[in-house]
């Protein structure tokens, strides 16, 4: 599909379309299936050379930032879960990282609050990177991969579902700790996901890693310096497959990962086939801290803050206890208030330093929440990367940024 | 005995940077838009090599800038190979304040490339000018869209169907959460519907009476 000659889309795109000698111009997407959701490139083509792309991004703003200033406190998790829908948990435990920074309640989280939490984090970062891998083995042609990852995953969103009650958008994490205690069964359950995670990654890296024409299509593609990941501010396994072991777990611990042992995966090549064993590297370590927290969670303990002005009082002491069910009526109808300032707090996010950028002016609702959005930056190198390389090329350049649509339009 | 439920003294702050608790998460500068470059370029050169993010935020009533744009910045050295070579994390918040009628201030885009698609995401959702930006226009919300979305004036459903009530099932909590804490009585809501229908005074005392 080209664009016509007469109504240019936009400033960025040409304003004329030469068609002289192999020069073309191609809008790919919005609607196209390996854009992972709603991006558009227009792309510049001579030949099969790709000689300028501009993303155009915005086709999923739903405004949720706007949004999330008019709910109150603990309201906003619920829209701030649906910015990255692929890891939802690592996007509402960042805003409440903040917002308990904020209060002064940062360092009174109990400890086995702190471990689900970690659990659960490395377990979206497990299941995001199964849905990169199988519908970026998708993009490549390669179909059989995707149900094995999509297997896993769904394993894992069970694990939510038993959590928090909802697949993807459980809403378990609250502030001062968790929604409610994890369930009878769900540690049994946990164990039966580590027990499959082995076998099935041992399956998954036969059938997609050594594979010669996934490694045909990504070697050498969308090569990115060092240099090049800083200036365009890339985090993640993207900036990592350059070689920079910088991981936001390690730079500025948060939720007790000092404590844990991992590895950072880093590259050197830089290419797509780079950042594609970084990803598979990463949930190796994920599944590695998941094992040292199971270990942990034999030991029941307190799963919120005692303090009920901020955490609702368990329920069964609503009916027999005056002061509990005048702190949950107040928390439900008009929710707490947060100390003014601002904070800016990251965590390490599947897709790189997600970052959030919390205002409150003391009342009941945040002032404001800027989203430091991973993917945003990690897709805005595609006008460089793009840029001699082939057109074919460009789906897999996409796929190894690992955009999230509803987190880069927010 | 003073409770969180109270609000804090002096009731919510016009300018909450000004009055944040102590918190270590970043170094803050405060700079005016003409010394934002040369601080910058002095943080960058100083190893500060990543812009983590340029964010805004609005701050109406506030003088004599009621923006603020925020530029996160990041220590990294790109030659690292090692988690010790990363060198110490450190962060640094950059404050630059700017006012109105005419809110600009300068491009980064120059320094990092990376700031082109935040730069542009700030004129769009604020109406805050960069200038010297290569390719500033709207990049959210679509080229012929009209207000600035993100600001504190902007009303949370669009201007448009904000003058149009929303069926009475959903008016209330619709409603409210597009209004402070204090909250509106169900009069006035029900005084600001009939205005919004075309009805007059007498009528909706009428209706006040059978409910």
């Amino acid at each position: 599909m080209t664009i016509s000659s007469a109504e240019p889309r936009s400033a960025f795109s040409v304003d004329v379309v030469e068609r002289t000698g192999n020069r073309m111009v191609l809008s790919m997407g919005p609607q196209h299936p390996s854009t992972h959701g709603v991006l558009q490139i227009i792309t510049e083509i001579e030949g099969e050379i790709v000689t300028k792309a501009s993303p155009e991004i915005g086709y999923l703003h739903t405004g949720i930032e706007k949004s999330a200033e008019n709910l109150f406190w603990s309201q906003a998790s619920t829209v701030i879960e649906r910015m990255d829908y692929l890891s939802p948990l690592s996007n509402a435990l960042c805003y409440y990282l903040a917002v308990e920074r904020l209060l002064g309640i940062g360092d009174t989280i109990p400890p086995r609050a702190q471990q689900v939490r970690v659990l659960l984090c490395e377990l979206s970062r497990i299941a995001s990177h199964c849905v990169w891998l199988g519908t970026g083995g998708i993009d490549l042609g390669a179909l059989t991969g995707f149900f094995y990852c999509f297997d896993l995953r769904e394993r894992i969103l069970d694990l939510f579902e038993a959590s928090g009650g909802a697949r993807m958008h459980p809403n378990y994490i609250r502030v001062g700790g968790l929604g409610r205690d994890l369930p009878d069964g769900f540690l049994a359950q946990l164990d039966r996901v580590i027990a499959m995670y082995e076998p099935r990654m041992r399956d998954l890296r036969r059938l997609l890693q050594k594979n010669p024409i996934l490694q045909d299509r990504m070697i050498d593609v969308g090569i990115l310096s060092a240099d090049d990941a800083v200036a365009w501010s890339l985090t993640g396994p993207t900036l990592r497959a350059t070689g920079i072991p910088y991981d936001v777990r390690r730079a500025f611990p948060y939720s007790g990962y000092e404590s844990y042992e991992f590895d950072v995966p880093t590259r050197t090549e830089g290419d797509a086939y780079a950042r594609f064993l970084v990803r598979l590297d990463e949930m190796d370590e994920a599944m590695r801290i998941i094992r040292q927290v199971r270990k942990q969670l034999d030991t029941p303990g307190a799963w919120q803050i005692p303090d009920t002005k901020f955490a609702p009082p368990p329920k069964e002491t609503i009916a027999l206890s005056m002061e509990a069910l005048i702190h949950h009526f107040k928390l439900v109808s008009e929710s707490f208030r947060v100390p003014p300032g601002d904070v800016y707090q990251a965590v390490e996010g599947p897709r790189g330093e997600l970052g959030y950028y919390v205002v409150s002016n003391g009342d009941n609702r945040p002032w404001r929440v800027r989203t430091r959005p991973p993917s945003m930056y990690n897709l805005q190198v595609l006008k460089k990367i793009a840029v001699g390389e082939l057109i074919a090329d460009m789906v897999v350049m996409i796929g190894s940024l690992d955009p999230v649509f509803g987190e880069v339009d927010r | 005995m003073p409770s969180s439920q109270t609000p804090p003294a002096g009731g919510t702050a016009l300018d909450p940077t000004a009055v944040r608790p102590d918190i270590d998460d970043a170094r803050i500068l405060r700079v005016a838009p003409a010394e934002l470059r040369a601080t910058l370029e002095r943080l960058k050169g100083e190893g500060f090599a990543m812009l983590l993010d340029v964010g805004a935020a609005d701050y109406p009533g506030r003088e004599p800038a009621r923006f603020d744009v925020v530029y996160h910045l990041l220590r990294l050295d790109a030659r690292a190979t090692t988690i010790a070579g990363v060198g110490t994390p450190e962060r640094v918040r950059v404050l630059c304040a700017v006012g109105e009628p005419d809110p600009v201030v300068p491009t980064v885009t120059d320094l990092w490339p990376s700031a082109d698609w935040a730069e542009r995401e700030i004129y769009d959702l604020y109406g805050v000018r960069f200038d010297g930006h290569p390719d500033l226009r709207r990049i959210q919300m679509p080229d012929d869209w009209e207000g600035y979305p993100l600001r504190k004036d902007y009303p949370l459903r669009g201007p448009a169907r904000e003058r149009t009530p929303r069926p009475s099932f959903a008016l209330k909590s619709n409603v409210a959460a597009g209004t402070p804490a204090s909250g509106k009585t169900a009069a006035a809501l029900q005084r600001q519907i009939a205005q919004a229908r075309g009805q007059n005074a007498v009528n909706v005392k009428t209706e006040d009476k059978n409910p």
